[in-house]
């Protein structure tokens, strides 16, 4: 499986190679770099949920990183409001160091490994992606609302697509699969809801 | 192109067809012989008919009577919540299996307490952990709770303690009209849910 | 040397963080090079343009999956301490169908947010800024749900014991399905009008 370099001189055209069949990395309107094939870039995701299981027992994450934060911020802030509070109670104030945290390790971790993939495949840009037929503003309302809507919701199901469903899965959790099932199974029906958003 | 992830689609199927078709490994493992004998000197497998009976009573959720009789014996009459086994089917997956749930005391009792001692043996060959044996079995059992003793004069009053106690718990088990056998039989076959164990992750696990 | 490592404390624990840092990274390496930093690739699994997501999803699931219980059957891992999270089925189901409607309207999950965030996409950050808010907003108003968070309790379930069979027996169900679901997706990619993102 090698990697397709889209060479795309006209960035306003979007030219589609007739040979190319299933991987074939469609060359999009103004992005022409390169992305690992799907599969491979599925099996290294494998190895290295492998890894952290094999290694610290536990699957990877993300909005974990993001409870601990929100609440060590809010200790900083308003330590009474911590201990009295049923939820923050629970990882903030008193004893807890939230932000000594191995979620909070492996997010620094991911924005690094991130940011290297970006600049070894050129990618590094700022810039906001939208469909041609919004504006920048309205994808970025959109994006705003979504975060908070997710957040919340991430905290109800106590986990996120990489921590409960990808990692679930690995480990074959009832909980991961069912609330993998429910964010796609959403996802599908509301992106028809605001496809004018996206296509 | 195609072909190739014809290919390893295959592949893939082939390893999960591995996965299942591997021979179950018996994953027992023996303790070590001087740590048995070490056990088995120490003698702390031994619950006394009155702690038993104590927790029978508190309905002690950590609590879980094994019976090793015959069924026929265990239907005519069993101790409350206890659930019979075979000997001869101790070493079975489901037995091992019930026997390793974490989080519950296991008491074995038989008649007298010599079928218990050699599953407690089994069992902790197998390194199961919180096997205990009832001391005298079913027989020391109702000598003791069932039948009642004759109280000396010069009984202490620890003695008139536990002589209150056997007394309270022989209207427990026998009192308000119904029958121990009666009991047992509303409560066969018991239903025990073995639970996989949990484990705390250093991390705390979360998202 | 028996995983899971730090547990079995062959590698003392101060290596835990260390290693959760090299797991992120390689993490966030796998999301960005895949194509998750950007929300459209990502989307596209719904409207049939761009499956990336459902190929890189379930090759990681099946790959980790099958790993485990490999690692496992060889004794190299010790299955019964491996992290799986405890089902609460009424939040489990709430929350996902709420993480699903901020899915669509973000194109987004938190990890990938960062992804983005790494690259300097604007919507990645303003969807990461967004999720704080929320877990603030949920926190705030904890009250209200603590209930359903707590409800429906049933412990660290495995989903191959709600069908009654082995571990190995559903991965491979798994497997099967999820080769069902890349050939699916390329001949849905093909029947599918061309979308220029």
């Amino acid at each position: 499986m090698s990697f397709k370099k889209n060479v795309t001189h006209n960035p306003k055209l979007a030219t589609v190679n007739k040979n190319d069949k299933i991987t074939n990395m469609k060359k999009s309107k103004y992005d022409g770099s390169t992305y690992l094939n799907p599969y491979l870039g599925g099996v290294i995701l494998g190895t290295v949920l492998l890894l952290s299981f094999y290694i610290s027992g536990r699957g990877v994450g993300a909005s974990g990183a993001v409870k601990n934060t929100v609440a060590a911020t809010v200790n900083a802030i308003a330590p009474q409001h911590v201990e009295k509070s049923a939820y923050y109670s629970q990882f903030a104030g008193g004893d807890n160091r939230p932000m000594n945290n191995w979620l909070i390790y492996e997010v620094l971790g991911v924005l690094a490994g991130a940011f290297i993939s970006g600049i070894v495949f050129n990618r590094l840009k700022l810039k906001v992606e939208h469909s041609p037929k919004i504006t920048s503003r309205r994808r970025l309302w959109f994006a705003l609302g979504g975060g908070l809507v997710f957040g919340f919701g991430a905290q109800l199901a106590r986990g996120c697509t990489s921590g409960a469903a990808l990692s679930g899965m690995a480990v074959l959790s009832f909980g991961g699969y069912i609330t993998m099932v429910a964010i796609f199974g959403t996802a599908f029906v509301v992106a028809w809801i605001l496809r004018k958003n996206w296509i | 192109m195609e072909r190739k992830y014809t290919i390893l689609a295959i592949l893939l199927i082939v390893l999960a067809l591995g996965l299942v078709g591997l021979p179950k490994k018996k994953d027992l493992k023996e303790t070590d012989p001087k740590a048995l004998l070490s056990a088995i000197t120490e003698k702390s497998r031994y619950l006394s008919v009155d702690l038993v009976t104590h927790r029978i009573i508190e309905n002690d959720p950590t609590l879980l009577l094994i019976d090793l009789r015959p069924a026929n014996e265990f239907k005519a009459f069993a101790l409350p919540g206890a659930i019979n086994i075979q000997p001869d089917s101790l070493l079975s997956a489901t037995t091992l299996e019930l026997l390793k749930q974490p989080g519950k005391d296991k008491i074995l009792y038989s008649n007298s307490d010599l079928m218990a001692e050699k599953a407690w043996l089994l069992g902790t060959r197998y390194s199961i952990t919180r096997l205990y044996i009832l001391k005298g079995g079913l027989n020391e059992w109702y000598n003791t709770i069932i039948k009642s003793g004759e109280v000396s004069s010069t009984a202490s009053s620890a003695d008139l303690d536990l002589i209150n106690f056997r007394n309270a718990a022989r209207q427990y088990f026998t009192g308000a009209g119904q029958t121990s056998e009666t009991q047992v039989e509303a409560k066969t076959p018991v239903k025990v849910k073995v639970i996989r164990k949990a484990p705390e992750a250093k991390s705390g696990g979360g998202c | 040397m028996i995983g899971p490592i730090i547990s079995s404390g062959i590698v003392s624990q101060a290596w835990d963080n260390i290693f959760a840092v090299l797991i992120g990274m390689g993490f966030g390496f796998a999301l960005e090079s895949s194509g998750f930093s950007s929300s459209r690739k990502i989307i596209g699994t719904f409207f049939g343009y761009d499956f990336v997501v459902v190929k890189v999803f379930f090759t990681a699931a099946i790959v980790a999956s099958m790993g485990l219980l490999y690692l496992s059957y060889f004794g190299l891992v010790d299955y019964s301490l491996l992290y799986i999270q405890p089902t609460f089925l009424t939040s489990a189901i709430v929350g996902g169908i709420i993480m699903g409607i901020g899915f669509s309207m973000g194109g987004f999950c938190p990890g990938t947010s960062l992804a983005a965030f790494a690259v300097g996409r604007s919507d990645g950050m303003v969807f990461s800024g967004g999720m704080f808010l929320g877990v603030f907003l949920f926190s705030e108003s904890f009250p209200l749900w603590e209930n359903m968070y707590y409800s429906g309790s049933q412990g660290a379930k495995m989903i191959n014991s709600v069908f009654g069979i082995s571990p190995e027996l559903f991965t491979f169900f798994l497997v099967l399905v999820a080769v069902g679901m890349f050939f699916g997706a390329a001949w849905v990619q093909k029947k599918v009008k061309k979308v220029e993102y």
